[in-house]
């Protein structure tokens, strides 16, 4: 084993009934069966088929525009265009239910009626009698365009006389920290380590595209039944379409993958404007070529660090600066960047940090949320500039980090304060331990163990005043009913509510019921982005589960005529706790409390620690809630003779700081890290001149059940974070790790690293032809 | 998406043999559809007229006749990995057979299909002419047995007239004293398209002189093609390392790759060498 496993310190969790268990998800047997009714599942009577019509160029003047065959199609029921929605603009900012101020130029035509900044950017809506119709539909549009020059570089956008995607320039977002002297920094160093490295596009490559289908209600609120992270859309959506936004109702479905691609609005618009001129019910589904035109990607950066080191590896100054490609519209650009910015320096304690980081406009596919939202551009150079630290110096890398890692009570590198527990040097040894010992090289295939640290946060920027809301309330025959806007994505942001509920309300798992993710019908929690969910609405859930339990151990401490203190509910019944024997039925709870006109249920609003932005020149000031720490360790074989890597093992340790359902949070952390691995090693976006080269599941691949091993996954539970009993949040953080780990792994077994990512077998074969 | 095409379902050899006939141009044999309904929703397939073949008897089967293991045309790419004659006497085909797509795909994909797709990438197709394949091409007039190597002409080009279905492919027994290797380089360990593929065959006589050879190179050429220089290396010599080597060298000088979004042409050339020159060693160990 290479390195001695760190002791835990000594933490006291209270042993819960409901929390902490492996249990079987609320929404698992639904799924197992078929009977869940994803948005694509979902007919109407008398439905139209909605198709959108696309640039097929990156950047071009329309120069003519003609839907008048596809109008006179029969079974056509309208086209629309710009020119018949000219006020329709989608405000690309930070979804959500705050209000803060808008960003200049952030707002996009729904339609492009003049010029097109993007291949794949929609231009007309078609709503037919069936699929056949439409498309037939798409095909009789005409356009010509009048090709303008694209800019395809960030780093040729940024130039002068570079043409300007949107005016006024092509800068979308800047971000800078100021911290210490970056001249005393590298005065003390020893040495200083340069570095450039490359982090490509990601495809979120959800099995569900997305979809949805669009009325209107006898209300004549236009309901929205979609697939989305983000149920409060429904403003903007309102905005875009025209109508007041009591008037948009969306009715999020079971999400079939998010990963960040649904956070902005996909089609919700789209549907609306049809539902809204048709007066029918419009459906519209992606196909998977379709679903890669039209949503986000991860943004590519080229990040450079120039760091200054003692030579026991204490890092003295750390200059970074970063570029990332935000593609023709901003979107959510800004706030990624922000993210990137603030991890750039990773989980270490730095006197002297400066940073640098800009968002480009181009014409190439735009760029927005994929899980890790810059967190993982971040890692990925800030752990490969630690390693070639630990080679320069002939240090162990586990060493250098040592000296250098965050400790509970240290300071960002925007002078925010860690509270919580910093397990870092915990996760790496356990992460690296359980590799087992390396597998020794074989004829030409080398074999390299290597691990990754990180730090990523939970819950919203703090200036954002992220609230959320939950609603439960016990039934007279002892059940429970949760009501909360939350969009589970498959990672069990419901069952998680359901456990929480269970445990304080002290019944069994399957008597809670919970109603998600309706704008109107359920109080809104809130995105189901940025690693929020646990913590906001967990937090949301708890309160008003536990006002509720106030409310019924009053109750019964007069039944029982004991102080509240001296009583617990457990399995359905409030009980003594000095004597187990004496208990009262919630059933006869329930009613003596609605009999006497008490309240049983409750709805509750949390709020995460509001601060004020952070200095636009120094960034100093607090960014977001909390940290989560962990690390990842990857073992590899390298074939120096084809450049094919094989992970051989592979192992995460995440403090989450406690697990709620733990099968799900394993789940959480084996599925993450796969699509970290992916994203280091095979996922390859290629794109030309603006246009996706590899624009489908047989050219984008993505890991199979075949590529990986199994990731051996270990939670540790600190019990100091924000969200409920101290949990911290893991949907995000455990993507993180995974590529920059398996980067370290191929560069301990070949005795060089690769800057960029995918490390494909090229790349390997290049990196070992250099002198 | 293309709407409008006639499906006839033949409910034996002898009426689809008519249908292909009367449709002439017009009809196109279906098999189990994983290249053609790929094509048909990405609307590059104009056909007119689908003959579905795939439920017909006629076509499916494995066995030993005349020296010969038959395959029908109809074989599904997974009955190939579970055959046991396949097991035994064409091992580099049961290898393709299992680096071959995914296990849903296997199911239903076929022999002829993958070779009347005549893909620079199809899988079967090294293996097969590394093992001296010929295929049966049957009209309602005539039955022909030609050389797989002649049969596939260029990038998805054939030999198969109008109103022909390939009935089935044979290849000659391999005799004791022969081994195989196959080798498939993909982007993934599942469900990847060919960067390039492999497959060799050698036979040894008495004294440990090569006697036979076939290798075979996918994805790496314009289509399936074997190596002839570098077999010609090899033939009434002992296979040491040395001349493994510059057969394999040969080989890769042999192929001529483009550059795709899998790889470019320079990796390509250079991963042949290295994939025959595995390969060869692989089979002379076996026969050792
Ligand atoms: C997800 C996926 C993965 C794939 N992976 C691979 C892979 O790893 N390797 C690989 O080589 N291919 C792969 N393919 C391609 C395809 O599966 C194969 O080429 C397969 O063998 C085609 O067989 P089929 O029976 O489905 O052919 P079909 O699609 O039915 O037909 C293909 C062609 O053959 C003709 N044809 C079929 N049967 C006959 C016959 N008996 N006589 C005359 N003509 C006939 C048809 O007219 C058509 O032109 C993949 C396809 C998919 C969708």
């Amino acid at each position: 084993m290479k390195y001695q496993v760190k002791p835990l310190p000594q933490v006291n969790l209270p042993e819960l009934r409901t929390v902490g268990k492996p249990l079987r998800k609320v929404d698992a047997m639904g799924k197992a069966v078929g009977d869940t009714v994803y948005a694509g599942d979902y007919s109407m009577p008398r439905m139209l088929h909605g198709k959108v019509f696309r640039s097929k160029q990156s950047s071009a003047r329309i120069t003519r525009l003609d839907v008048s065959k596809a109008r006179a199609l029969p079974g056509v029921a309208c086209v629309i265009t710009g020119f018949d929605v000219p006020n329709a603009r989608l405000v690309s900012d930070m979804p959500g239910q705050t209000g803060q101020k808008q960003r200049a130029g952030s707002d996009v035509p729904v339609l492009a009626s003049e010029q097109v900044r993007f291949y794949g950017e929609p231009i007309a809506l078609v709503a037919a009698e069936t699929l056949e119709i439409a498309d037939k539909a798409l095909s009789l549009i005409e356009i010509d365009y009048e090709p303008l020059p694209g800019v395809y570089d960030p780093l040729e956008a940024m130039k002068p006389g570079a043409p300007v995607v949107t005016p006024p320039d092509n800068i979308v977002a800047r971000w800078k920290i100021r911290k210490g002297s970056m001249e005393s920094g590298f005065e003390q160093a020893d040495l200083i380590v340069e570095n450039t490295f490359r982090i490509p596009y990601q495809e979120h490559a959800y099995l569900e595209p997305e979809a949805g289908v669009a009325w209107i209600d006898e209300r004549g609120a236009i309901t929205i039944r979609v697939s989305t992270q983000v149920i409060e859309h429904f403003r903007t959506i309102a905005r875009a379409v025209g109508v007041r936004q009591n008037k948009i109702h969306i009715q999020g479905t079971m999400v079939g993958g998010g990963f960040g691609g649904k956070e902005d609005i996909t089609i919700e618009i789209y549907l609306a404007l049809l539902a809204k001129h048709t007066a029918r019910p419009v459906k519209m589904v992606y196909t998977r070529e379709e679903s890669f035109l039209a949503h986000a990607k991860r943004h590519p950066y080229v990040i450079k660090h120039r760091t200054g080191v003692k030579n026991n590896g204490q890092i003295t100054a750390s200059k970074i600066e970063m570029i990332s490609d935000s593609g023709a519209y901003p979107y959510l650009s800004p706030y990624v960047l922000l993210y990137t910015t603030v991890m750039a320096p990773g989980p270490y304690r730095i006197d002297n940090v400066q940073v640098d980081a800009i968002s480009v406009a181009t014409n190439n596919p735009y760029t927005s949320a994929f899980r890790g939202f810059g967190g993982p551009q971040a890692c990925f150079a800030y752990e490969q500039q630690m390693d070639d630290i630990a080679r320069q110096l002939g240090l162990d890398p586990l060493d250098v980090r040592k000296v250098n890692y965050l400790r509970t009570g240290d300071c960002t590198a925007t002078g925010q304060v860690i509270e919580s527990a910093t397990w870092l040097e915990e996760t790496a040894t356990r992460a690296m331990a359980a590799l087992g010992e390396q597998t020794p090289d074989y004829g030409s295939v080398k074999i390299g163990q290597g691990f990754a640290s990180y730090f990523q946060s939970y819950g919203r920027i703090t200036w954002m005043h992220d609230t959320s809301q939950a609603w439960v309330g016990l039934e007279l025959d002892g059940t429970v009913t949760i009501r909360a806007g939350v969009p589970d994505l498959g990672a069990g942001q419901a069952n998680s509510l359901c456990q929480i509920a269970a445990e304080v309300l002290g019944v069994p798992l399957e008597r809670v019921t919970i109603y998600t993710t309706d704008s109107a019908l359920t109080p809104l929690s809130g995105t189901s982005t940025a690693t929020r969910q646990l913590y906001m609405s967990g937090n949301a859930t708890l309160m008003a589960a536990t006002n509720v339990r106030n409310v019924l151990l009053n109750r019964a401490s007069k039944h029982f005529e004991e102080e509240i203190e001296a009583l617990d509910i457990a399995d359905g019944k409030a009980f003594n706790k000095s004597d187990p024997s004496q208990t009262l039925d919630l059933v006869d709870l329930a009613k003596m409390c609605a009999s006497e006109g008490m309240h049983l249920s409750n709805l509750a609003l949390f709020k995460a620690p509001f601060t004020d932005p952070i200095n636009p020149e120094t960034g100093q000031g607090q960014v977001w809630p909390d940290f989560t720490f962990g690390s990842f360790a990857a073992e590899v074989a390298v074939d120096t003779e084809t450049g094919e890597v094989t992970i051989l093992k592979a192992a995460a340790c995440h403090d989450i700081g406690r697990a709620i359902n733990r099968a799900a949070a394993e789940g959480q952390i084996i599925g993450g890290g796969m699509q970290g691995l992916g994203y280091g090693l095979m996922e390859n976006l290629i794109v030309k001149e603006g246009v996706i080269k590899t624009p489908s599941l047989s050219e984008y691949l993505i890991p199979t059940s075949m590529d990986y091993p199994n990731i051996q996954a270990i939670i540790l539970e600190s019990g100091t974070g924000l969200g409920p009993f101290g949990a911290k949040g893991i949907g995000e953080p455990a993507l993180t790790p995974a590529a920059p780990a398996v980067a370290s792994a191929i560069a301990n077994a070949l005795g060089v690293s690769i800057p960029e990512i995918p490390i494909t077998p090229e790349k390997v074969l290049a990196a070992l032809d250099l002198p | 998406m293309q709407s409008e095409i006639e499906l006839y379902r033949p409910q034996n050899l002898a009426e689809a043999l008519t249908l292909l006939a009367d449709y002439g141009p017009d009809g196109t044999p279906l098999a189990g559809g994983t290249n053609i309904v790929v094509e048909l929703r990405d609307g590059h397939h104009n056909c007119k007229s689908l003959v579905d073949l795939s439920h017909l008897m006629e076509l499916r089967g494995i066995n030993q006749q005349n020296g010969y293991i038959v395959i029908g045309g109809g074989t599904t790419i997974t009955e190939l990995i579970d055959h046991p004659l396949i097991g035994a006497h064409a091992g580099i085909l049961r290898e393709a057979a299992r680096l071959f797509a995914n296990p849903l795909v296997r199911n239903r994909a076929t022999v002829a299909g993958n070779l009347v797709d005549a893909s620079p990438a199809a899988d079967t197709a090294p293996p097969l002419l590394a093992l001296n394949a010929e295929v049966q091409l049957m009209s309602q007039a005539a039955t022909r047995w030609i050389r797989l190597e002649d049969f596939i002409t260029g990038v998805r080009k054939t030999l198969l007239q109008p109103g022909e279905l390939m009935f089935a492919i044979r290849l000659p027994v391999p005799s004791d004293r022969s081994a195989g290797a196959y080798n498939k380089v993909g982007l993934r360990k599942a469900d990847a398209i060919s960067v390039l593929s492999a497959a060799v065959m050698i036979e040894l006589d008495d004294a440990g002189l090569c006697k036979q050879t076939g290798i075979a190179l996918g994805a790496v050429a314009p289509k399936p093609f074997r190596a002839y220089e570098a077999e010609a290396l090899l033939f009434g010599k002992v296979l040491g390392p040395e001349l493994i080597t510059e057969a394999a060298r040969l080989a890769a000088e042999a192929s001529r790759p483009i550059d795709d979004i899998r790889g470019t042409a320079a990796y390509r050339k250079r991963v042949v060498a290295v994939t025959v020159r595995r390969l060869l060693t692989k089979a002379v160990e076996v026969l050792k």
